[in-house]
């Protein structure tokens, strides 16, 4: 009898301690989650603030999961794109925000929240780390070893950082700044002349002569290719006539053959940003 | 009756050092103290959990039976760590960030639960008080040495991410990396143990 009245005063002792607990504990959250929102909201508008300057007003937009705040002026006028989104790292996710003017710019990046290794991931917090993608474009490589670096002993934190960097600039820039996936070319600026340029077919380089009159592109002849003869023969009836026709690259390349279409496309944009930049072409000799 | 209260406290931060004596709590103390704010912001978190855990496991130490001691006093410091953790997400969020998961591991700390076990699950309220702001108080102390050591030349500066920055060197200062990196934790608590231990045979304290 005796074991039995102990028995239940282990149990009750144990069911009060965690029931004052869990009391104590849903009270203190109740006084401290306010706040916690409020001050991460204030740190994020503040962020926001400092990214842009002029900001007025934004909008919340929602796309897979993450959040875009269209960022406007005074006036209404778009400035830009302060997106927040969560990348696995190291440790954990890290949950970050960048900032992207309406070019398709960096300018601001954030990390909210991570739980990388202290002294040795978190250098992700850090501005030195953080300044080299500030200035970087959507058209950027934003690869690790070219534009930007990761930091060696933080590999994993810093490199799966970068790559969500690069695709979620590519997500804004495509989906809320309607910018382009590659530059526009102003065909009236090229000269006079006749121009050579290579692309990526689907096999290997597809090769064309562009000849430019009077601001606009008079034939556009392929030269060398390694595509399929009845494809390619698809494409180059298709494309080139598209092209002149137009005056514009921004063609319908989905043909039956697009691998080769595309290719085309590119040989005459390389074409014609070699004749824009004598000095120094996309595809220079390497 | 006084001055066993004021022996409560002394005995935490001299002769019963948690660090330096009694070797306790390792875990936080090698790993948050690279810069001083944040040595100092653990030590006193680890301050209000003690204090707050000793005073009510002290009072209930007649109600908690013997077989459950162990499992009661977890859920009291989880519940006090849990607390200050969102009193500091709330109140100082660069702390909070700094700090990042060993506030939670404050739990397990062993300096709480071996004072609970030790002191407070058998001594009256008050001296309990005592004990936890002492031994608290100690452990501060040893982070404080062990952060300013490690900041000042591990990173060349003092009360860095404060109000009170102060860069100590000058611009060519190369600050010695490794005390900031976990080894140079072990290296300099090693020989602040080592420095200590001469103190305190000088001194005859044992």
């Amino acid at each position: 009898m005796s074991d039995l009245k102990h028995l239940l005063k282990i149990i009750l002792t144990l069911v009060v301690v965690t029931a004052v607990s869990a009391g104590l504990l849903a009270g203190a959250n109740l006084l401290t989650a306010p706040i916690i929102a409020r001050q991460q909201e204030e740190e994020y508008r503040a962020a926001l603030q400092e990214y842009f300057p002029q900001a007025a007003d934004y909008k919340r937009e929602n796309l897979e999961g993450d959040a875009f705040d269209l960022v406007y002026d005074a006036a209404g006028g778009l400035l830009g794109v302060m997106a927040s989104t969560a990348v696995q790292g190291y440790g954990g996710p890290i949950s970050y925000n960048l900032a992207v003017d309406k070019e398709g710019r960096i300018v601001g990046l954030r990390i909210v929240e991570h739980s990388e290794t202290q002294g040795v991931g978190d250098v992700i917090e850090k501005s030195q780390f953080q300044q080299q993608f500030i200035g970087k474009g959507y058209r950027d490589p934003l690869k690790p070893g070219e534009d930007v670096d990761t930091v060696s002993g933080a590999t994993i934190s810093t490199s799966s950082l970068i790559e969500s960097i690069r695709s979620l600039l590519t997500v804004v820039a495509e989906n809320f700044l309607q910018l382009e996936d590659e530059e526009a070319i102003d065909i009236s600026a090229v000269p006079d002349g006749t121009y050579r340029g290579t692309g990526e077919g689907l096999f290997d380089k597809i090769v064309v002569d562009v000849t430019v009159a009077g601001g606009r592109i008079t034939v556009i002849e392929i030269v060398e290719h390694s595509e399929t003869p009845t494809y390619m023969a698809e494409a180059a009836a298709l494309i080139p006539p598209q092209i002149i026709d137009q005056q514009s690259l921004d063609v319908d390349t989905k043909t039956g053959a697009t691998g080769s279409s595309n290719g085309i496309v590119e040989a005459v944009r390389d074409a014609l940003i070699r004749a824009l930049n004598p000095e120094g072409g996309e595809n220079n000799e390497e | 009756m006084k001055n066993s209260y004021l022996a409560d406290i002394t005995r935490g931060i001299f002769k019963e050092n948690p660090t330096f004596r009694l070797v306790l709590g390792m875990c936080p103390t090698l790993a948050v103290t690279v810069l001083v704010k944040n040595g100092l912001g653990m030590g006193l978190a680890v301050v209000a959990v003690l204090t707050c855990s000793n005073i009510v496991i002290s009072s209930l130490r007649r109600f908690i039976p013997e077989q459950v001691r162990i499992p009661c006093y977890i859920v009291i410091i989880a519940t006090f760590v849990s607390i200050v953790e969102m009193v500091l997400q709330a109140f100082v969020p660069s702390l909070y960030a700094a700090l990042g998961v060993f506030v939670p591991l404050i739990v397990v700390n062993c300096i709480i639960l071996g004072r609970a076990e030790a002191f407070a699950g058998k001594q009256p309220v008050l001296r309990s008080l005592c004990d936890g702001i002492g031994s608290g108080l100690g452990f501060t102390l040893g982070l404080l040495l062990l952060s300013l050591v490690r900041e000042v030349f591990g990173n060349g500066t003092l009360l860095a991410e404060t109000n009170y920055a102060v860069q100590l060197f000058g611009p060519n200062f190369e600050p010695m990396r490794l005390l900031a990196q976990p080894a140079g934790a072990f290296l300099v608590l090693g020989l602040l143990l080592a420095l200590t231990n001469i103190v305190f045979k000088r001194l005859q304290i044992e």
